[in-house]
């Protein structure tokens, strides 16, 4: 009893790092199933471009996003250390792919400071925060907010066909 | 009351599944009962069965469903004892109290108590029989029929005391009476007889079988799908290890183990199907009461001949059917079948007959629903089309009498001039088609004018494994479901024309729109300059067309993998199947990708696809 209380008061995450390019983004270890190696991914057509295809995670089949995509960012030359990690978010399977998976962090609470929001706009409803530690930056990321603000495009797609 | 105990729950929830499982086994019977009134065996039959339910009923306190199931037990008492004869008004009201006590049943199903249902209008007009009340021949309705017997309701308790015990002393007496004596002249004899039949059959009911969760089997379902899969990727790797080195004693008994794995997983695939196989009759034993209530709302004379029903389905299909099968029977009867007396002017029996017919032909099960009325007008359907702007007068004309008999299945079509409450609002039919192709199947109208109609079903036996074509497209595996595959053509590049830019062929004088199948998906064509290619017709409703594939893969059992909520609704895909090496192959689903061309067409500015 102890010594959760100890970890209620100084609340330490725990998360998973990941690369994309040069930036160092986390997500809530709990939120993560597994990591698994790249790959093959069967490409679904009429699906939203971030989405990379479906993979079989042991005769599962589930969808897989391509964060870089997601970000609107470059694709990546290399993909030797590739990973997908999968998320289950109350039933709900989906992998990430990312560029490579460093470490798992604890991160203190005290530590992770809000995301500065500098365009105004809600844009970056899906970073949960910036973590500081010693001279790193790590985006930690909302993948609820993440998946389901895809979800938001998707119906405004539908909704408008021309668009 | 009380009946906030834990275990009390449960006991509640068995009495609802028992007593709503012997209820719809009662209508059944109720049925056969009106075709031969006499029969003594099926009166006791109904009258246990009542009777258990009020006993049941009793005992958990619900007062209403006793009450309601005491007056209908002892009308069915006079029944089987030959004090009353059973006469269409009698059934009505008989039908109308086990009507009466579903409602209870799903009252107390939900709220897990009673609550006040107005069961004085069926309880009086049963009592009202009770006493020898004559109803008028065609007063349907039980409030007008029980409006003047509150009355009677008074001396109710007295005489149902008086039939209670008089039963109790028949029991006694009978057991001393030998068994050979006349079954009219002492119906409670058999009734003895019969009760410890139903009694050891019951008991051995509850050792044999049990109720499972269907999630449960749904789950052991899918992990043998999972098995079957490993089972393919091994049987691979197995024939690669025998091609490289074919000598070896460790390979020689790998294969034996491997080949004994594939028959093992063979016959465990079989008996999980089986497990969720349900017999048809399941869903026909609704249709002989519905089929006697419409016809008697419609004043025609129906028989009701049910063939096959022990045909067994996977349980998926038996839910989708029920509802199709509905609209098909309101439509023969609205419309199909004659009145009584035009048959008889036309030289056809004065009832009309229904079959509904149940057989497993291969992997597909055929259901078929016919009727001997006057069939379908094929002028008529045409004509109602052009008027409701579903086609036009030039395209109506073209049609074959085939092509105008699949125009009922369009969104809007109807031929009755009035819609009445049974049909004629023009969806059904439509709703026959997209329920029918939801489950992978077809429908087939066979019509002959005067003589009658056919309508068909083909079922797929299950819905977990599906048979599908595989074919590549700009690179890639699709599987198309092969239910709506009409046939391969090898054809030739300069065979396809094009007409305001879309292309179209002409097959044995059939002119047809083709689409490349790598356009379709979004996929540069890499199909290379040959010139020869495969068209696959695929048949949705009442639309053909062909789809330019780069190469035909063949044809396999797959089984059939939802992509997940995160990309379900994906236009175009039906789902995705893993094949044997582990890799993904999506699923087509034919009507969501013509929408996506049609929309596409659309927006180009040219004619939608028709």
């Amino acid at each position: 009893m102890d010594i959760e209380k100890e970890y209620d008061s100084k609340e330490v995450l725990q998360m998973v790092t990941f690369n994309l390019g040069n930036e160092e983004y986390s997500v809530d270890i709990l939120k993560v199933q597994e990591i698994i190696r790249l790959m093959e991914i069967t490409r679904v057509p009429n699906a939203a471009d971030f989405i990379d295809g479906v993979i079989n995670l042991r005769g599962k089949v589930i969808a897989v996003m391509d964060l870089r995509k997601r970000f609107g960012m470059a694709l990546a030359d290399d993909s030797s250390e590739a990973r997908i990690i999968v998320v289950d978010l109350d039933g709900l399977t989906i992998g990430l792919k990312v560029d490579a998976v460093s470490e798992v962090l604890r991160l203190p609470a005290e530590k992770v400071d809000p995301a500065p929001s500098l365009s105004g706009k809600s844009d970056s409803d899906y970073i949960q925060g910036i973590g500081k530690l010693d001279d790193r930056l790590i985006i930690l990321l909302n993948v609820e907010r993440l998946l389901s603000e895809h979800e938001k495009e998707t119906l405004n797609r539908v909704a408008d066909p021309a668009a | 009351m009380a009946m906030d105990m834990e275990g009390m729950d449960d006991i509640i929830q068995d009495f609802i599944v028992e007593s709503s499982e012997s209820l719809d086994s009662l209508e059944q019977k109720f049925l056969e009962l009106e075709k031969s009134p006499g029969d003594v065996d099926l009166l006791n039959e109904v009258f246990r069965s009542i009777h258990t339910i009020k006993g049941a009923a009793g005992f958990l306190g619900f007062e209403q469903t006793v009450e309601v199931s005491h007056v209908t037990e002892d009308v069915l008492n006079r029944l089987r004892k030959g004090e009353m004869k059973l006469t269409p008004q009698i059934m009505d009201a008989i039908l109308q109290a086990v009507d009466l006590i579903k409602v209870l049943l799903k009252i107390i199903e939900e709220k897990k108590c009673e609550e006040k249902v107005d069961t004085a209008p069926v309880v009086n007009l049963l009592s009202f029989i009770l006493k020898g009340g004559e109803i008028p021949a065609d007063s349907v309705d039980v409030q007008e029929g029980a409006e003047g017997t509150d009355e009677v309701k008074a001396e109710e308790g007295a005489e149902e005391k008086g039939v209670d015990d008089k039963e109790g002393e028949n029991k006694d007496e009978d057991i001393a009476q030998p068994r050979e004596q006349s079954p009219s002249g002492t119906p409670a004899a058999q009734d003895a007889k019969e009760e410890k039949k139903s009694a050891t059959a019951r008991g051995r009911d509850k050792e044999y079988s049990i109720r499972v969760d269907i999630s449960r089997l749904d789950n052991v379902m899918n992990l043998v799908g999972e098995l079957v899969l490993a089972r393919n990727r091994l049987m691979r790797l197995g024939t690669k290890l025998n091609e490289w080195d074919h000598e070896n004693e460790m390979v020689v008994q790998m294969d034996e183990a491997i080949s004994q794995l594939n028959l093992v997983s063979t016959d465990l695939q079989l008996a999980v199907m089986k497990m969720r196989m349900q017999p048809v009759s399941k869903v026909f034993n609704r249709f002989p009461r519905m089929v006697r209530d419409l016809a008697r709302l419609k004043k025609k004379e129906v028989e009701l001949v049910i063939k096959g029903e022990e045909t067994e389905v996977d349980k998926s299909v038996i839910e989708e059917i029920g509802d199709p099968l509905v609209h098909i029977i309101r439509n023969s009867i609205d419309h199909g079948l004659e009145p009584p007396d035009e048959r008889v002017k036309q030289g056809k029996p004065r009832h009309g007959t229904i079959t509904l017919t149940a057989y497993q032909e291969g992997r597909n099960i055929f259901i078929t629903a016919e009727d001997d009325g006057k069939g379908i007008d094929v002028e008529r359907v045409k004509e109602s089309a052009v008027n409701k702007g579903l086609i036009s007068k030039e395209e109506a004309d073209k049609l074959t009498d085939k092509e105008a008999c699949d125009l009922i299945f369009m969104p809007g079509f109807s031929t009755a001039r009035e819609v009445s409450d049974i049909s004629g609002r023009g969806v059904g039919m439509d709703v026959v088609k997209t329920n029918i192709a939801k489950i992978n199947g077809s429908v087939i109208v066979d019509t002959r004018p005067g003589r009658g109609t056919c309508i068909t079903f083909r079922l797929p036996l299950t819905l977990a494994i599906i048979n599908a074509l595989t074919v590549e497209a700009g690179g890639e595996l699709y599987a198309i479901p092969l239910t709506t595959v009409m046939e391969n053509i090898r054809v030739n590049k300069n065979e396809i024309k094009t007409m305001n830019e879309r292309k179209i062929i002409n097959i044995r004088d059939n002119v047809l729109p083709v689409v490349s199948l790598d356009d379709l998906v979004g996929r540069a064509s890499v199909r290379s300059e040959s010139e020869w290619m495969y068209l696959v017709i695929v048949e949705l409703g009442d639309r053909r067309l062909g789809l330019l594939v780069d190469r035909l893969h063949g044809q396999e059992e797959i089984v059939m993998k939802s992509m997940g909520e995160y990309l379900k609704g994906t236009a175009g895909i039906a789902g995705a199947c893993v094949t044997g090496d582990g890799k993904v192959i999506l699923i087509l689903d034919m009507g969501g990708l013509l929408d996506v061309v049609r929309s596409r067409y659309s927006t180009a500015g040219n004619l939608a696809l028709k």
